[in-house]
């Protein structure tokens, strides 16, 4: 298990925390708050060691096409990339239609 | 008309809540947001899950003020660890209060979970205990709904919850088991039970055996509407006696259960349904006293009811007599080894069929004759090695028999009886819960033959994915897991340890010391409640065994509207 944490450039705001996932295998829990920071910060905490970079890759992709100023917490279950692509995907959309709970 | 049918099995724990919840009525608990987490998980190496594995929300169903408790399947095989425990004990001991105070609230549970977390053990033991005090409570005042979608099921020590509920639906999908089919592999081998045959698992535990013998009691499509309407029709109802209560109608069918016969799917429904009609009855092997095993349960309930004879007759395995303890009588009950067990698979002492539902006999029969009077003290005096891992258990509803003892014992104690579990053995999961687990007070021999856990070493390595030294090395981080006493001890259940006591052979002196004590507890017990709180409460619970829990109770209090 390790805990990874990343910084990218991001103005966009949202105004919803989302959660959206669940630590099942091969999937992944996602908490995403807005913040007051032109940042999205990310901390995930992983089962499977050592993709640092793949993590890196696959949220720098993503917040290049949506940069949205978020705190984000991931608890991973070796989720593949598409999968966590789609689970941030999801939180961003919950974030965007739905109250919060 | 909505043609649709959204499958309620298919959602996670929180989407099954708001699927069932009239739109715009869900309020969550503790929500992931606020993080109360396991804290046991990490220092294992674990991905923990912001909600731990349970969701907790009030709302609405048709209107009505309902607690939805739902158990994430997916996220550590819905293992009960402390903080998902105390989410559900909390909620429920929260609707207590309302309901006695004239606030109607339903509770409904989606159960959807492998019983215990192994990774926090004793925890999860714990938990399930006071879940199934809650139960017992709550159901004075409401029906206690509970639902089966399926994916994972309902196993382990929350099968016995499970068996509390007032009415049970289950989806074809549904699985319903004291023993999942790998434990009951590893322990009994491949003969006894074959975990990858899946039809044989569907015709053992599965949602229309068990509403066709009628241990649950609706069969629903796996559609959201379908089992809401369930779950409607069940608050409407006027209720009857719960099944757990129903001891003498089913210990006659298991008295007349040949176990050595081979049992189909659909020869179990028969004999069921006809009540045992036509059954042989079986008389009990003499047993003569050159071949009983050494047993420290049979040594204790000896000492301390003055070698009466047993009222059990028919049931070797399961002590019971009525003796001196201070000025008045108590009941003293053991369960012991029975070489001659009609039930192959209840040779060492394990709770079996027979074993949970003579255990409630004999409870419910000192509360009845005490009615109007002084509810005596009953002592349960522990040394399980285990629950008994069968096919023909599992067919015949082991767990059902647990629940009853559960219910029995808790009864007991909320109806005035000082309840006592004296641990002079092994205190191990399912048997613990049935045997000892609901008493007001636990006391403990202190010696290293005495040992509290949820699961033997070998099949908690297999279902756990570690080998037994991977096992090992969590127990030093997390004493929840380890099997001695004294970590046990440490976790603030134990209102007291007894030393310098040879557990084996006691002395004359040594067995009145205990029996001091018990007359001790008796008087504490008189002055406390009838409650479990006092787990909660002690020293050792307070100083950090049972921190989580406690936090957890807190916040639920401060949530709950």
């Amino acid at each position: 298990m390790e805990t990874l944490h990343f910084e990218y450039d991001a103005k966009e705001e949202c105004h919803k925390r989302a959660h959206v996932g669940v630590v099942a295998s091969g999937d992944l829990e996602v908490l995403l708050e807005p913040s007051s920071d032109q940042k999205a910060s990310v901390t995930i905490r992983t089962g499977s060691e050592g993709f640092g970079d793949t993590w890196d890759k696959v949220l720098e992709r993503f917040f290049a096409s949506h940069p949205v100023a978020a705190n984000i917490e991931i608890n991973d279950f070796g989720a593949t990339p598409g999968v966590v692509s789609i689970r941030l995907a999801q939180a961003l959309e919950v974030s965007r239609n739905h109250e919060p709970a | 008309m909505n043609l649709l049918k959204l499958s309620l099995a298919e959602l996670n724990a929180r989407e099954r809540v708001q699927a069932l919840l009239d739109e715009g009525t869900f309020h969550e608990l503790l929500d992931p947001f606020q993080r109360v987490k396991s804290p046991h998980l990490e220092p294992q190496g674990i991905i923990p899950q912001n909600d731990d594995g349970v969701v907790i929300a009030q709302g609405e169903i048709d209107g009505k003020r309902t607690l939805v408790i739902s158990i994430e399947g997916a996220f550590q095989g819905g293992g009960i660890g402390e903080v998902s425990g105390s989410k559900i004990a909390g909620a429920l001991e929260l609707a207590i209060k309302d309901n006695q105070e004239g606030r109607t609230i339903y509770p409904v549970i989606l159960f959807d979970t492998g019983g215990v977390r192994l990774q926090e053990a004793n925890y999860g033991l714990m938990s399930i205990a006071e879940i199934g005090s809650a139960i017992v409570e709550l159901r004075d005042s409401v029906p206690v709904i509970g639902v089966i979608p399926g994916k994972v099921g309902c196993f382990g020590g929350m099968s016995i919850t499970a068996g509390l509920c007032s009415k049970l639906i289950m989806t074809r999908e549904g699985r319903l088991g004291l023993n999942g089919p790998e434990v009951i592999e590893q322990e009994a081998g491949l003969e006894e039970f074959d975990s990858t045959d899946r039809p044989l698992i569907w015709g053992t535990i599965g949602g229309e055996q068990r509403v066709a013998t009628g241990f649950a009691d609706m069969m629903a499509d796996d559609d959201v509407e379908i089992i809401k309407d369930g779950i409607v029709s069940f608050m409407q109802r006027a209720e009857g006696k719960p099944r757990s209560a129903q001891v003498e109608k089913y210990l006659s069918l298991i008295k007349g259960v040949d176990p050595t016969a081979e049992w189909s799917p659909a020869s179990a429904r028969d004999f069921i349904n006809q009540q045992g009609s036509g059954s042989p009855s079986f008389e009990p092997a003499p047993s003569s006293s050159e071949e009983e095993k050494p047993s420290r349960g049979r040594t204790w309930f000896q000492a301390l009811t003055d070698n009466q004879p047993s009222l059990s007759e028919d049931v070797p395995s399961v002590l019971c007599a009525d003796a001196k303890l201070g000025n008045e009588t108590a009941r003293f009950l053991s369960i012991v080894p029975d070489v001659h067990h009609r039930f192959p698979r209840v040779l060492h002492g394990e709770v079996g069929l027979l074993e949970g539902w003579s255990i409630a006999r004999y409870v419910r029969e000192s509360m009845e004759a005490d009615q109007g009077g002084t509810p005596r003290p009953i002592v349960a005096i522990i040394d399980v090695p285990s629950q008994a891992y069968g096919h023909k258990e599992e067919l015949f509803a082991i767990h059902q028999a647990c629940a009853a003892a559960v219910n029995a014992y808790a009864s007991a104690r909320l109806n005035g009886h000082p309840v006592i579990a004296l641990i002079v053995g092994n205190a191990i999961s399912g048997a613990f819960l049935s045997h000892g687990f609901q008493a007001n007070r636990i006391l403990a021999l202190d010696d290293v033959g005495v040992n509290v856990h949820a699961m033997s070493k070998q099949s908690a390595a297999r279902v756990t994915r570690r080998t037994i030294e991977e096992l090992e090395e969590a127990t030093k981080k997390v004493p929840a897991m380890a099997y001695d006493i004294h970590s046990f001890n440490s976790l603030g259940a134990l209102s007291s340890l007894i030393s310098g006591i040879d557990a084996d052979s006691p002395s004359q002196e040594e067995v009145e010391a205990v029996r001091k004590k018990l007359e001790e507890t008796v008087e504490d017990i008189r002055e406390g409640g009838p409650d479990l709180k006092n787990r909660l409460i002690s020293e050792n619970a307070v100083n950090g065994g049972r921190k989580a829990s406690i936090k957890v109770r807190k916040k639920l209090a401060e949530q709950w509207k």
